[in-house]
């Protein structure tokens, strides 16, 4: 980053201190592995770049979706947004897909967005799970506000883990009322939704340290003509 | 009775379509009515297959429609509605309409556009064809009722979720062969079953099965030319001669049958599917199954005769029903893969096998396929369609 | 609750069947009389059901076919934390489906 001077102090959220998320290798249902990992803020540009595409897609949301998460992953990127992380799924180190959030404070967080780009390989159930992991069992928080913007966001978090309604605390992202995941909830779910070993053998870390793009047409034709839905 | 030939075929491919509902019929009608090469000869007749437009896409009565945008003016024409049998019982009455005398040339066309809703609103337009009092109000969907069916036939005869999941290993595999087919994408007995993954991979249902154990909502066409075998053979086409059809029907309620392990509208439709062909089990080079759940087609593959009761997942594991075996079944990817838009799966699972007794399916060709057969099955086992196609010369 | 299931019996040749049809499955009379649904009996088989339709909001569904002492089959919801194929259940009325404002009241089965 550019030198802090004063004014960029102030702009600046005040940072609280975040363990790393270490990454963690799943083995999909078509057997290929997918390596979860955070992303540094250096990677913001690619994942940019996998997101403008979908910019206008409207099915099932990934308009709404994609651009509230170039704007989260711009804050990340410039620090306008304290305490945010990315993770991403990357299967033999191509972009599958992406989730964020951030800590509110020490005991809550927020989960911001889940974006899958490989569908129909319950991607977007991996990296939704992992980003309730990284908050439960390396943040060390007590719960994570989550609110869903589809239909299949609602069905699959609200009703599969399940959370609980929280209507009076507003989300950042407006719009639907907050559900909550706590604790014990989190620990009653962990073994059905939560998935994957660590650590990573070091020749999957190193397919996934750089990321790969599918061809922009790749990836709208993924979204587009992915098994989709709830099933 | 006029010996009836399949003379043309052609389908969409299966999937989410961003066309609209008649678009899809229009492109799968042509595609069989180019392949079928008419010349001068007229269609006299349009079927159209579909179980939900009213419902899901807001459009009725759209057999005329179809006629309208292919001027096949004055032909006679209809939709059958028969649930996720409507496929089959359409192919039947464009043979009947020729059989009789009523007609010479019949398009056939299925098609259904379920992503038109969300899933909710799909599984719950499904699930309206169980018994109103005794089964929808409890929120039975067809899920619902495949899982209480597998628990009893897994239990009885000894199938376990390993012989499930092979059934969608290998019509997924079938499926990467199929450029048609919805659901490209190879899936692994790790993957599905044994990775501590495949928890959250392949989750439940309708326990004991899974979501690699059902098949995809999708949208899509698919289409058939029915001609006179004497037009047929005029137009110098290889005759696919329609040698059977059998239909069946059985208790609306499941629990009312006397074994409700016992598919027998299925085994009733394929008997007399095989008399009226003079054809038996044995004789079948090639199938398609209706495997909307993978026990399904263990199940079928039994009560058409291929295999003894109890004895299906034992074929299934020793690679008989895979491409290369004995006899495969489902070399399309089935429902499982290729997708299952209601209306037209009985008309595509016809087009598969006049691909295949033609030798025009490309990589999942079963060599020198002479007989075929198809089973559409309807309701949850209560309506039953069964077609045997031959290969003449 | 004073809400009943019923199937129906034939006046003819006494036949009971569930659910009600508009003739008699065995003997084909025209002349059927409600016959309610209730008793004890055994699971013949069961689901947990996740892929819910509309009107459901919560995880799963438990579904179960039972075989009443009668001979008689339903379908309904199995209230049962250890559910098992051949387990001993009786049935009970209550709301089995609610859309909006509107409940339905149906057969539920639970253990003894």
């Amino acid at each position: 980053m550019a030198n802090v001077d004063e004014l960029e102090a102030l702009l600046r959220p005040p940072e609280l201190e975040m363990p790393p998320y270490p990454p963690k290798v799943i083995t999909l249902a078509s057997g290929e592995k997918m390596v979860v990992r955070q992303l540094d803020r250096e990677e913001v540009p690619i994942l940019l770049e996998a997101i403008y595409p979908l910019l206008w897609v409207e099915r099932d949301y990934y308009d709404i979706v994609s651009a509230r998460l170039f704007g989260e992953l711009l804050a990340y990127k410039r620090y306008r947004v304290k305490n945010e992380y990315v993770l991403v799924g990357l299967i033999d180190g191509l972009l599958a897909g992406m989730v964020n959030g951030h800590m509110v404070d020490e005991k809550v967080g927020m989960s911001y967005h889940t974006l899958t780009i490989r569908r129909g390989l319950r991607v977007g159930s991996h990296l939704f799970a992992a980003k309730m992991e990284y908050h439960m069992d390396f943040l060390n928080q007590e719960e994570v506000l989550i609110v869903a913007e589809s239909p299949i966001g609602f069905r699959r978090w609200m009703i599969e883990y399940p959370l609980q309604k929280k209507y009076e605390v507003p989300h950042e992202l407006g719009g639907g009322p907050s559900w909550v995941l706590n604790k014990e909830t989190y620990l009653a779910a962990k073994p059905r939704l939560v998935s994957g070993s660590r650590p990573v053998s070091t020749q999957l870390l190193t397919g996934a340290q750089t990321i790969v793009l599918p061809e922009e047409e790749k990836i709208v034709a993924q979204v587009l003509g992915g098994k989709g839905g709830d099933k | 009775m006029r010996p009836v030939a399949v003379i043309g075929a052609g389908m969409t491919k299966f999937g989410r379509s961003e066309w609209p509902l008649l678009k899809l019929m229009n492109v799968a009608s042509l595609a069989a009515l180019n392949d079928a090469n008419l010349g001068d000869v007229k269609v006299d007749g349009v079927v159209v297959a579909n179980m939900g437009a009213a419902r899901l896409n807001k459009q009725t009565a759209i057999a005329s429609a179809l006629v309208d945008r292919l001027n096949l003016f004055p032909a006679m024409a209809e939709s059958v509605e028969n649930g996720p049998a409507s496929g089959a019982s359409a192919f039947k009455v464009g043979y009947q309409a020729i059989a009789s005398g009523m007609a010479d040339v019949v398009l056939v066309t299925g098609v259904e556009m379920m992503r038109a809703v969300n899933n909710l609103e799909v599984t719950d337009f499904v699930a309206s064809l169980s018994h109103p009092e005794a089964e929808y109000i409890y929120g039975v969907t067809l899920p619902g009722l495949a899982g209480m069916f597998a628990r009893l036939y897994m239990e009885r005869y000894g199938v376990t979720r390993e012989h499930l999941a092979m059934v969608a290993i290998k019509n997924h595999a079938n499926a990467m062969k199929n450029p048609y087919a919805h659901i490209h994408q190879t899936v692994t007995m790790e993957g599905i079953l044994t990775a501590p993954e495949a928890v959250v991979n392949n989750p439940p249902i309708a326990e004991p099965l899974h979501m690699f154990d059902c098949c995809p909502v999708s949208d899509g066409a698919a289409a058939v030319v029915l001609a006179t075998q004497e037009i047929a053979e005029k137009l110098g086409r290889q005759v696919v001669r329609v040698a059977g059809i059998g239909q069946a029907t059985d208790t609306h309620a499941v629990h009312e049958r006397p074994d409700p392990t016992e598919l027998t509208a299925v085994r009733l439709a394929a008997q007399r599917a095989f008399s009226m062909a003079s054809l038996t089990p044995q004789d079948i080079d090639v199938a398609e199954l209706h495997d909307a759940f993978t026990i399904l087609e263990i199940a079928e593959s039994e009560e058409v005769g291929f295999f003894k009761k109890g004895e299906g997942h034992k074929a299934l594991a020793e690679g008989v029903t895979s491409l290369g075996g004995k006899l495969p079944i489902n070399p399309s990817g089935g429902l499982k893969a290729k997708g299952h838009p209601v209306g037209a799966t009985g008309v595509a699972q016809l087009v598969e096998l006049t691909w295949q007794l033609r030798g025009e399916a490309g990589e999942r060709q079963v060599e020198n396929a002479k007989n075929a057969f198809a089973c559409n099955f309807g309701g949850f086992g209560n309506n039953v369609v069964a077609t045997v196609l031959t290969r003449e010369g | 609750m004073d809400e009943k299931v019923y199937g129906a019996r034939c006046k003819d040749c006494g036949k009971e069947m569930y659910p009600a049809h508009a003739r008699c499955p065995e003997c084909g009379s025209e002349n059927l009389e409600p016959l309610e649904i209730t008793g004890e009996g055994k699971v013949l088989t069961y689901t947990d059901l996740y892929a819910l339709p509309l009107d459901y909001e919560q995880r799963y569904l438990r579904l179960a076919i039972v075989e009443l002492d009668s001979g008689l089959r339903a379908t309904g919801q199995l209230l049962d934390e250890k559910p098992k194929i051949g387990k001993r259940v009786k049935t009970t009325v209550g709301v089995v489906r609610k859309s909006g404002d509107r409940k339905t009241h149906g057969l539920q089965f639970v253990p003894l």
